[in-house]
């Protein structure tokens, strides 16, 4: 294993793409020292803001405080990366494979457009979770992401397919122009599924909900039944019990389609 | 001074085809010889020496343009970065390249001039500012006339000479180089949401005027005029499936004129409609050949990213419809209008590859090189940057059957292209780069070699892979500056800017300035694009 | 996907018979606007003027507007973006739900009654203000604006046009699209231009504290912008060109005069529609131009040896 310890907080973001399992594991202990990394506009080496131990691994451990270096694990399609502490913006951003864990909270665009692999994230995550980038057509195309936490704004947008999953709390426009996939949040606040095409939106509790969203009935899907098993194993827990109560559907976004789905759980009354 | 020593010379415009020969330059000029120790010797034995490119249709500048650029982040994301350096300015390359970008890129390909296509009058100052921040390569401007409703309504009346007042007025003002007409009546009748479809038909809104007539007049004025390049046309059912007939139809109101067929590619459709959609290259070639009154730009297409430009605002409608993607469009007060929809053509789309194949097919059945030219209606068709592309596809018939076997089967009962076996020859392919253009655009200085020319010469090394050559010359010269030397660029020179200036009558304004305060929503003071702000242009007058 | 729909004001001028202003006061704001280009105008197709045109305004409070419009539709304030949503569906004639529609502030009927106007008209246009593009929802108040007027497309002819703040907003914008490919919100650190509004916008490069100096040109951001932007602007060393003293002065280390653009100094200023007008200088001033202060500072910055790793070796980092 490969352990980076963050000296101190970077005064100014660090872009860090090169700290990847990819990267690291066929390099040698001073070639991963030397790895270049961008403080500002301050090109740097990985040895000015970190102490490296270990070298070629394709599991790799950051240690500190990184809430300010951002593009962590870009791209990365194999190996773990473990993150004590936060992790800046773009984390795990067009990740194709491997896991990545952050023990505390992340930034924005985590998981953006990735299409394959797992994020788990401790803490909160920020805006834009699976996300396209602006302008693209498709956000996250498959893979996981589970959210300990709360979440920011247009979580999933345009995903396509693959799972997020957040037990907190998520801003508005959770799930926007959605086209496949299933999002899991404890709450949401407004607009969620806002011109979605298709796609599942699931809700542990009552959100409110776009006029263009048609209430089609109380159903207990059996493909959530697998879901939770599966997410069951990972301390996620989605109801399912239909002697515990049931999930309200609602279709939409009728201003451009209904094939989306927000399923809303309502436990039946004691 | 500089002189080019030992290469094979491809300079069709002076008649020379791979004759080995220095070339030599002095104050930015081709010269007969140069002497003495301040004389510089690039040595190209073993390579070859064209004039530097011209490219007579693309879009490159100005609002439309523009607003493309703000439209497709996603585009920028994926492009080539340049990255600023002491000598580079930071841009993005890419579908709609930044204005530095775009000088670096043309430059980098042994481009030295290029023709942007559609500026209206109301953003002209817009256009030029970008040009400005365009480098190296030289600039010359169409102006869109077969739009603007001060002309039409002088066409609706007859007042033909009055038409011709203004329209050189209007050349000046947005100090421009040519006419350029784009679907005549079309656009007009797009501000109310209609189309322009049949030539002898009124536009909307007009009782006399048809687009027949709009063609006919302009190039009329534009012949009247003696302007350098003859009226720029982009016809009426631009990519729709059956518009061969107004194609010919056109050609046939030009006859008697000089005229230059825009983006042919576009317009040599048969078919009803989407599923029967085929090509119409050869009958559009056949009349074509006959009449040695015009020249046209191919408008190829390449498999990949485009975003397709145009001021056709009902067929950017219609695309959007089609492609369900983003769609833009803005409109510009009595003068025309602009759409923009991202697209990707498709090798294994039937439509695609039939547009693939007309462009292709164009270019190989028109049989003078001096009157068909290569283009891409950058970046409607594709990227001008991949231009080598067409050119290896042009000079290799058996590459090109490589492609044609990818395509579909369907498609390939609809072309023609399988049985054409010709293959370009490097001195076609220079006289279709860059002389051809030049001599269309009625630039003398531009697309030879000749004593007096300007020194813009592109030297390749010379290779088998033909897309490879000329992706990456080996040295480029503007202005006899050698500015792009083993694929980078060595020095950033400004390029001109080349406008005309017809004769008019001056008391035009008094008739013209009325107009404006009725209709126009900016002062007329401020309409016309001021000289000074032209720095270094070179300005032809007419008499 | 939706886009952008848009035209010159002329042809609003010339053209339009329905106009909608949604959050914003042009009365108060844009003097000039409805004498010069809309409502009044007396166009080439609209030659009876005010008479001949329809305004709806929609906005969540009255304002001086309200006087001049035929229909006014107070929505309530954040419901911006579920009404244009709803008559995005209304218009394709797909269910809505009444009850969460009238939470809106707004009835069915009166938004089935502004679709029907909106596909009816002869050439409409929408104007939206800040009170749109400011508010909970933001830049997808502006998307879901512009999507609602291209698709009506397919019915009539529509455009939407942003009414923004004052001073050459549009100017900055069309430069930056012309030399980065993007509108704002970009970031140089790396070399080369990058996008991305919320990580590079200038708000949140401020309150996140991720810049470590400041240059303001053209802008007062020390008036307007949230506290904790304004407090990293004063606890960085922040630069201010303007002609005059401005909040953003007050905090700043260093202010430079500049002469006015407009009044002392050429250039050109993009209108709202994004036409170029020239800028012609009327008075001469004492102070140099903001064009050649920036210059004769990025002749100095250009010595300075480029940020490589070897010009790394000898600067320490902050
Ligand atoms: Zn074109």
């Amino acid at each position: 294993m490969i352990t980076l310890s963050l000296k101190e907080e970077p005064p100014v973001p660090l872009e860090a793409e090169a700290l990847s399992p990819d990267v690291v594991a066929t390099l040698r202990y001073d070639e991963i020292c030397a790895l270049p990394m961008f403080l500002g506009k301050r090109q740097c080496r990985v040895d000015d803001h970190f102490v490296v131990e270990g070298e070629a691994s394709d599991e790799l451990e950051i240690r500190g405080d990184a809430g300010r270096v951002k593009w962590i694990g870009r791209g990365m399609t194999r190996g773990r990366l473990r993150i004590v502490g936060n992790a800046g913006m773009h984390l795990g951003a067009y990740m194709k494979g491997g896991t990545i864990e952050v023990t505390g909270s992340a930034g924005d665009w985590a998981g953006a457009e990735m299409s394959g692999g797992l994020i788990r994230i401790g803490g909160n995550a920020g805006g834009q979770i699976g996300a396209a980038y602006r302008g693209s057509r498709t956000g996250m195309t498959d893979g996981t992401i589970l959210i300990e936490g709360s979440a920011g704004l247009e979580v999933g947008m345009r995903m396509k397919r693959g799972t997020i999953a957040i037990k907190g709390s998520v801003k508005d426009f959770a799930g926007l122009e959605m086209k496949g996939g299933t999002l899991i949040v404890g709450g949401a606040e407004l607009r969620t599924g806002a011109w979605m095409t298709r796609g599942t939106i699931v809700s542990l509790t009552r959100i409110p909900l776009l006029p263009t969203f048609a209430y089609s009935g109380t159903c207990n899907p059996t493909f959530l039944r697998l879901y939770a098993r599966q997410l069951g194993t990972c301390g996620f827990s989605v109801p399912c019990d239909a002697s515990a109560g049931a999930y309200l559907l609602y279709t939409g976004d009728t201003a451009v389609s209904d094939k989306g789905e927000i399923l809303a759980w309502q436990p039946h009354a004691s | 001074m500089l002189r080019i020593s030992g290469g094979r010379v491809y300079d069709p415009a002076n008649g020379i085809q791979g004759e080995v020969k220095d070339i030599c330059i002095a104050d930015g000029r081709i010269v007969n010889d140069v002497q003495g120790a301040a004389v510089r010797t690039i040595p190209a034995s073993g390579m070859v020496v064209f004039p530097g490119g011209v490219d007579v249709h693309t879009h490159v500048a100005g609002a439309a343009l523009n607003f493309a650029r703000g439209m497709t982040p996603e585009n920028h994301r994926a492009a080539a970065k340049f990255i600023h350096s002491p000598l580079l300015r930071a841009g993005t390359g890419g579908i709609t390249p930044t204005t530095f970008a775009t000088g670096y890129l043309y430059a980098g390909m042994g481009y030295t001039t290029v023709n942007e296509a559609a500026v209206p009058i109301l953003s002209a100052r817009h256009t030029h500012e970008e040009l400005r921040d365009t480098p190296i390569v030289d600039k010359s401007s169409c102006v869109l006339m077969a739009n603007n409703e001060i002309l039409l309504d002088l066409f609706e009346e007859g007042e033909t000479e009055r038409a011709r007042d203004v329209l050189a007025w209007l050349i000046w003002a947005a100090k421009g180089y040519g006419v350029k007409a784009v679907n005549p009546g079309g656009v007009a009748a797009w501000k109310w949401g209609k189309d322009a479809k049949v030539l002898s038909d009124p536009v909307h809104g007009y009782g006399k005027v048809t687009p027949a007539i709009i063609i006919a007049q302009l190039a009329a004025i534009v012949d009247h005029l003696r302007l350098p390049h003859p009226l720029h046309i982009h016809c009426n059912n631009l990519g729709v499936p059956g518009n061969v007939s107004t194609t010919l139809e056109t050609m046939r109101v030009l006859e008697g004129h000089r005229a230059h067929m825009a983006h042919l590619q576009f317009h040599a459709y048969g078919g009803d409609d989407w599923t029967t959609l085929r090509s119409e290259a050869a009958a559009v070639a056949e009349y074509f050949n006959a009449h040695p009154n015009l020249t046209a730009d191919a408008g190829a297409i390449l498999f990949g990213n485009s975003v397709t430009i145009t001021a056709d605002g009902p067929w950017q409608h219609l695309l959007y419809q089609l492609t369900g993607r983003k769609w833009g469009n803005l409109d510009v007060e009595n003068e025309t209008g602009c759409g923009i929809v991202p697209y990707v053509y498709k090798g294994s789309n039937v439509v695609n590859a039939v547009q693939w194949a007309v462009g292709l097919e164009l270019l190989l059945l028109i049989d003078d090189p001096w009157r068909i030219f290569l283009t891409t209606d950058h970046p409607n068709g594709a990227c001008f940057w991949r231009y080598p592309e067409v050119i290896h596809l042009l000079m290799d018939a058996s590459f090109r059957r490589e492609c044609l076997r990818k395509l579909p089967s369907r498609a390939l009962k609809r072309i023609v292209l399988p049985d054409v076996d010709r293959e370009y020859t490097l001195s076609e392919i220079a006289t279709i780069t860059s002389a051809g253009p030049a001599r269309a655009l009625g630039m003398p200085r531009k697309g030879h070699l000749g004593p007096g020319a300007d020194a813009d010469v592109t030297i390749y090394n010379e290779s088998p892979d033909r897309g490879l050559m000329f992706r990456h010359p080996r040295y480029v010269l503007k202005g006899g500056e050698v500015v792009v030397e083993e694929g980078d660029i060595r020095k950033v020179v400004d390029g001109r800017e080349l406008i005309v200036r017809p004769a008019y009558d001056e008391n035009i304004e008094e008739y013209l300035r009325p107009l404006f305060e009725q209709y126009y929503t900016v002062a007329f003071e401020n309409y016309p694009v001021e000289q000074e702000r032209l720095e270094g242009a070179d300005i032809r007058e007419l008499g | 996907m939706g886009g952008k729909v848009t035209c010159t004001l002329g042809e609003v001028k010339n053209r339009a018979d329905l106009i909608i202003y949604w959050g914003g006061n042009p009365a108060d704001c844009h003097p000039l606007h409805f004498s010069r280009y809309t409502l009044n105008a007396k166009g080439k197709h609209v030659p009876q003027g005010r008479k001949g045109r329809t305004m709806v305004l929609v906005d969540v409070r009255e304002t001086p507007s309200v006087r001049f419009s035929d229909i006014f539709l107070q929505v309530r304030p954040g419901k911006d973006f579920e009404v244009v949503t709803t008559l995005r569906a209304l218009l394709k004639n797909r269910p809505v739900d009444e009850a969460r529609v009238a939470e809106t502030g707004l009835t069915l009927e009166q938004l089935q009654n502004l679709v029907d106007r909106m596909k009816n008209a002869r050439f409409g246009v929408l104007f939206f203000g800040m009170g749109l593009t400011m508010t909970r929802g933001k830049h997808m108040n502006s998307a879901a604006v512009l999507t609602l007027v291209a698709e009506l497309n397919a019915f009539t002819k529509f455009v939407s046009m942003p009414m923004r703040g004052h001073g050459n907003v549009t100017g900055a914008d069309v430069v930056m699209r012309w030399t980065t490919g993007f509108p704002f919100g970009v970031n140089l650190s790396r070399g080369y231009p990058r996008f991305n509004p919320g990580e590079f916008s200038t708000i949140d490069v401020l309150v996140r504290g991720d810049n470590d100096a400041a240059l303001i040109l053209g802008a007062d951001p020390g008036a307007t912008m949230p506290q904790p932007a304004i407090d990293h602007l004063a606890r960085i060393p922040t630069i201010v060109l303007d002609p005059k003293l401005t909040h953003t002065s007050r905090l700043a280390r260093v202010h430079i005069t500049t002469a006015t653009t407009g009044i002392s100094a050429p250039g050109t200023a993009y209108r709202m529609d994004e036409i170029p007008l020239p800028l012609k200088p009327i008075l001469k001033s004492p102070y140099p131009t903001d064009e050649e202060v920036i210059r004769r500072i990025y002749e100095k910055v250009k010595v300075k040896p480029a940020w490589s790793p070897a010009a790394y070796a000898k600067v320490p980092c902050a």
